[in-house]
């Protein structure tokens, strides 16, 4: 199966600048990619230049399986809600997805079929008639996804569709993302602030840092490679505590231990790629009943920290 | 294009800029109209020199909405934030910038339908409507081309819309200084190249060697090669320069 983006070495320069320093990665059909980084880590650039709205300075990328030679074509098989997109004010919801719609070439009647459809598929059912200068931040949000869909597009990119919204409209706006990718089979690139809920919505992530790819995998796999330094908890009957630390002393995956304010509750420091297992086992072992175990520092929040600050 | 084209004719004329811009220009033509007709001072100018200065003013004032409404149309768009979301169509740049380009082309020739009455109004009588319209139609055409042209390639560059409509609006008046020299100095080789080259100065000389002496199209027609030349010109820049370079940032080379 090949993939429905992928780039290789692809550069954007602005005189000295660099925006996008050889982004290379692939995103597979019907999965959600969530591109994550601190501001003007190339985020929006990268965006751009493979929605062909940017001409790469180097390299080459491939969307829907054309080449970034063919933008048109690339065109015609995204959908892309910018960052800060604006609207016509002056125009109804239900207008403006049926100019859209016109601009892919289809015909009157289409044209206002898919925007009443997409007008209900979003939410907008009831507004659609309404001037956009009268709807909210979020439903401005939610008429920019339905103009993304009008061309039924094989790939779609969101670049930050969470901004400004409130907790209840971010959690609409990620359910709206995964709807895309599970019943529209689209491939989604989601560039996002929210960490948790790219855990929750993303089938896998790319951490950009200065226009740099930092890392790329599931969220597991960039949680793991970006877990150091790491520690865990555990918590034992406070009884146990000091028990506890005398068998975890003997660990050689660990580097120290010692009791939290929590009564009962062992901070552990482990050795860099090593797993809280063998401390567990020693406490086990040591006739200590485990009553929590925590392993800290391998949340996706970590690891973009850490990748990012570190660079 | 077709699809662009249609947009921006609703867009300006059914979002009410349209029809605002071609009141404020009847209200215009009106005031004229009524002082060169009961003005007593006016009143001893020609008839048909009454008939020229009006054509003049519908001719210029018409051809300058079309360079206000062309200064709006990339800048504009790209200042609204909806630039963006044009370009990620399929629609060729060239058929953003033509569409663009046609729309507000729009704006004259409705200037020049409300225009049409007043000429009547005045020229009736002389056997001078049907001449004064056509010359009119002709020479308004052409500037209003080759401003609408020169009004969107500023607006392609320009990195905001106030950028846009000052430079567009100071062509404008550089283009029309010549007409405020002494008659002393339009006269002689250079006076008279500065008012050929010109296409404002041309074009208005043009449209008064017929509409006031009367003279047949083409006793004068070298007169017509400015505003031709930069009509052409102009509209073959904006489209070739609006295919390539109509992009999110204005000027810049992202």
């Amino acid at each position: 199966m090949s993939a429905a983006v992928e780039a290789h070495g692809v550069e954007k320069r602005y005189g000295s600048l660099v925006a996008v320093d050889d982004l290379s990665f692939e995103a597979q059909p019907g999965e959600i990619l969530g591109v994550l980084g601190p501001n003007g880590a190339g985020k929006t650039t990268a965006i751009r230049v493979l929605t062909t709205i940017l001409e790469p300075t180097r390299g080459s990328f491939a969307v829907a399986g054309v080449p970034h030679t063919n933008p048109a074509e690339i065109r015609r098989r995204i959908g892309v809600l910018p960052e800060s997109a604006g609207y016509p004010e002056h125009q109804t919801g239900e207008e403006y997805l049926r100019y859209h719609a016109r601009l892919y070439g289809r015909n009157r009647a289409d044209a206002r079929s898919v925007a009443a459809t997409l007008l209900e598929e979003l939410g907008l059912g009831e507004r659609g008639g309404s001037l956009i200068s009268t709807y909210s931040r979020g439903m401005r949000q939610r008429l920019g996804i339905a103009r993304a869909l009008v061309n039924e597009p094989q790939v779609v990119f969101l670049d930050e569709p969470t901004l400004g919204l409130d907790p209840a409209g971010q959690r609409q706006m990620l359910a709206t993302v995964r709807r895309i990718a599970g019943e529209r089979g689209a491939t989604v690139l989601l560039s996002t602030h929210l960490l948790v809920e790219v855990e929750e919505t993303c089938s896998r992530v790319m951490i950009l840092n200065r226009g740099r790819v930092a890392a790329e995998g599931t969220v597991a796999e960039v949680s793991r490679l970006a877990a150091a330094p790491r520690s865990g908890r555990l918590r034992v009957p406070p009884d146990d505590a000091e028990t506890a630390l005398q068998a975890l002393a003997g660990v050689g995956a660990v580097t120290g231990a010692s009791v939290d304010g929590r009564p009962g509750t062992l901070v552990v420091q482990l050795a860099e790629g090593d797993s809280l297992n063998e401390a567990l086992r020693a406490v086990v072992e040591a006739g200590i009943p485990v009553l929590a175990a925590e392993l800290e520092g391998a949340r996706l929040s970590d690891a973009f920290l850490a990748m990012t600050e570190a660079a | 294009m077709r699809v662009v084209t249609a947009q921006e004719l609703r867009d300006l004329w059914l979002g009410g800029r349209g029809l605002v811009l071609t009141f404020a220009f009847s209200l215009l033509l009106s005031v004229v109209a009524y002082l060169v007709a009961t003005n007593r001072g006016l009143n001893f100018l020609e008839h048909r020199e009454t008939v020229n200065l009006l054509l003049q003013v519908a001719i210029a004032v018409g051809a300058l909405l079309s360079l206000l409404a062309a200064a709006d149309t990339v800048s504009g768009e790209r200042e609204r934030g909806t630039l963006e979301s044009l370009l990620l169509t399929p629609v060729s740049r060239l058929g953003l910038t033509t569409g663009k380009l046609l729309g507000a082309l729009s704006l004259w020739v409705v200037a020049f339908l409300v225009a049409i009455p007043y000429v009547w109004f005045l020229g009736r009588g002389v056997g001078l409507v049907g001449d004064a319209l056509l010359t009119g139609a002709v020479v308004g055409t052409l500037l209003a081309v080759f401003l609408a042209s020169f009004g969107v390639l500023i607006s392609i560059f320009a990195r905001s819309n106030r950028v846009s409509l000052s430079l567009s609006l100071l062509l404008l008046l550089a283009l029309f200084v010549p007409t405020q020299l002494p008659s002393s100095a339009q006269q002689g080789w250079a006076g008279d190249l500065l008012l050929r080259a010109n296409p404002i100065t041309a074009g208005e000389h043009y449209v008064g060697t017929i509409v006031t002496n009367g003279h047949a199209w083409t006793t004068n027609a070298s007169w017509l090669i400015s505003p031709l030349l930069c009509a052409a010109v102009f509209t073959v820049a904006a489209l070739a320069l609006g295919a390539r370079y109509v992009r999110l940032g204005g000027g810049s080379t992202g």
